[in-house]
């Protein structure tokens, strides 16, 4: 009886906790609102004084983040479906057999999982101008960073495809069906939110993609948001209010997608793929 | 010539063409990339032999080049201290975390979830809010911290060499925590109740059961956890442009950074490739252990 006020306890430190971590998210939407003197001012004030809803439209406006945001979804889109189209395939097949060549494999994909953008963009970016990819640069990131997301893909839909029971299968394969018809009839509807879940988990990374954008891109109206920031954004920068609005505007629409499918994400994330 | 339409339709073809597609796509851009690297880094590459496969043949030349810069040292230094301090806390916030939110109390859940966000916003972004946060004069951090009474004087974070790479370090661990949180609290999920009931039967006190049951229990989830942390704080990038550059005169540098500055702002793709190869070599030895440590759950 006495520890009964324990959980309560507990639950006041969680959101202490969750308040203390949540700030930078917090500090941004506050500085975004504040005036340009009050930033500033030392010490912070930590509600603005006269919030400025105004900054949102002048800031998508100045900083032209229609094009920006476009872009970002033009290539996020884009690493989406080469990875979901290529990757798939290749996670039910591996999920499928058991055998030396499938241990290659997936070691292959694993160390492929683990290679630093920054130490694959040099040779990329040379390669990319020898074979003339260079002239159509959205391109030529959206194929960098579908091979960059990939692997992280095939791992976790191999788990999801691995939940299938294999007897569905079989059965639909003596009923007449063929492989393919099996395949698209029968697994990829069942693992369909599994698919789903890492799809959206490849959109909402690529949409943040920085440095092969950066590296790649050289003409501003094909340049992602990211690299739209990137061009106010620097250790010396003082446009703080913008900086803030822009990026308010850019992480949003991920931050309610993450919130809204949060336990789906969660959920996918944790079956057997990372245990 | 229908034998092979049928075996595509019905037997090793089908599982040949789905996973030859994804094979032969990252062989491409991946595979094919990380081989270029490693020849680059034995070429003279410049201006103008940039644009053809056959270069003057260097030798080791480029490393030695590279080892002789004179910030080489410091970069390495940096990239050690960068790797270390950013897993050492990743790991112990997010083990803590993840021990706290295990235990049973309302809404602890959907409090964990909040913990996510910052492990799906833009790197750039998350390096923005904390360039200003840690600002010098107006940062909130400096006034967080006099407020508290922990310091005096004005901290620049971002602009004195004592502190820039800690910096960067503060803001990746905020990023790189919910991961680690993640993964260890489904270590945790897994370790079977009764045992703990069985040690508290037995008289083992809160820190008995943690050192004796929940440490041996999730010894290969820490290898997996430790290694990507490794991995993933290798592969930081985006913080550095948004906060340091790199600098003071290179004392928040690391050695992805460096790699990039090399080849797109001085053009010495050469450099570039040999400082991406000795990094490589770090990143391959990270694999292999976590590789090791996750097999028996791949393969599942």
């Amino acid at each position: 009886m006495t520890r009964s006020y324990v959980p309560w306890l507990l639950l006041l430190l969680a959101l202490v906790l969750a308040a203390i971590y949540l700030f930078p998210l917090y500090w941004m939407y506050v500085t975004s609102l504040k005036t340009g003197s009050e930033i500033f001012a030392n010490p912070p004030s930590f509600w603005p004084a006269e919030p400025n809803l105004e900054i949102y439209p002048s800031t998508w406006a100045r900083r032209t983040m229609g094009t920006f945001l476009w872009n970002s979804v033009v290539i996020a889109s884009g690493v989406t479906a080469f990875t979901v189209i290529l990757g798939t395939g290749c996670a039910y097949v591996l999920a499928r057999y058991r055998s030396v060549w499938i241990d290659i494999g997936l070691f292959a994909i694993l160390m492929l999982q683990v290679l630093p953008a920054s130490v694959m963009i040099t040779p990329l970016f040379v390669g990319f101008n020898q074979v003339g990819l260079l002239n159509s640069p959205r391109f030529a990131v959206v194929l960098a960073a579908a091979a960059k997301s990939m692997p992280f893909f095939v791992v976790l839909v191999r788990a999801t495809f691995m939940s299938v029971p294999r007897e569905l299968e079989e059965a639909a394969l003596v009923d007449g069906n063929s492989r393919v018809g099996a395949f698209f009839s029968i697994v990829l509807p069942l693992a369909r939110n599994g698919i789903l879940v890492c799809a959206i988990l490849t959109f909402m990374s690529s949409f943040g993609e920085y440095i092969y954008s950066k590296s790649i891109i050289q003409d501003t109206a094909l340049q992602p948001a990211s690299v739209g920031l990137s061009g106010f954004l620097g250790p010396n920068s003082t446009d703080w209010n913008s900086i803030m609005a822009y990026s308010a505007i850019y992480v949003t629409p991920i931050l309610a997608v993450f919130v809204l499918l949060q336990r789906r994400i969660v959920s996918g994330l944790t079956s057997r793929a990372l245990k | 010539m229908s034998r092979i339409f049928n075996s595509m339709r019905d037997g090793k073809g089908f599982d040949l063409i789905l996973v030859g597609a994804a094979m032969v796509f990252l062989l491409a851009l991946a595979g094919l990339p990380l081989v270029y690297n490693v020849v680059m880094s034995f070429q003279q590459v410049d201006m103008f032999t940039l644009g053809s496969l056959v270069r003057p043949f260097a030798g080791f030349a480029n490393y030695v080049a590279v080892v002789q810069q004179p910030e080489f040292w410091l970069v390495t230094k940096n990239t050690l201290i960068f790797v270390f301090a950013s897993m050492a806390g990743q790991f112990i916030i997010g083990f803590a975390l993840a021990l706290f939110f295990a235990q049973n109390f309302p809404g602890a859940s959907t409090i964990r979830g909040l913990f996510l966000v910052s492990w799906v916003m833009p790197g750039l972004v998350v390096g923005g809010i904390w360039s200003f946060i840690l600002a010098g004069d107006y940062g909130v951090l400096n006034a967080i911290l006099k407020g508290l009474g922990l310091t005096q004087a004005t901290i620049f974070w971002k602009s004195d060499p004592n502190f820039s790479l800690w910096a960067v370090v503060i803001a990746n661990i905020w990023l790189g925590l919910a991961f680690n949180m993640l993964l260890l609290s489904v270590g945790l999920a897994a370790i079977p109740r009764d045992l703990y009931e069985a040690a508290e039967l037995d008289g083992a006190n809160a820190f008995q059961r943690f050192w004796t049951i929940t440490l041996p229990m999730m010894r290969s989830t820490i290898g997996a956890v430790l290694s990507l942390g490794l991995i993933g704080t290798l592969q930081q990038f985006d913080l550095f442009p948004a906060l340091t550059e790199g600098g003071p005169a290179n004392t928040s540098n690391v050695a992805g950074y460096w790699a990039w500055q090399m080849s797109f702002q001085l053009y010495d793709f050469a450099k570039g490739a040999t400082i991406s190869v000795m990094m490589f070599v770090l990143v391959l030895f990270a694999s292999v252990v976590y590789v090791r440590s996750t097999r028996h759950e791949v393969r599942g």
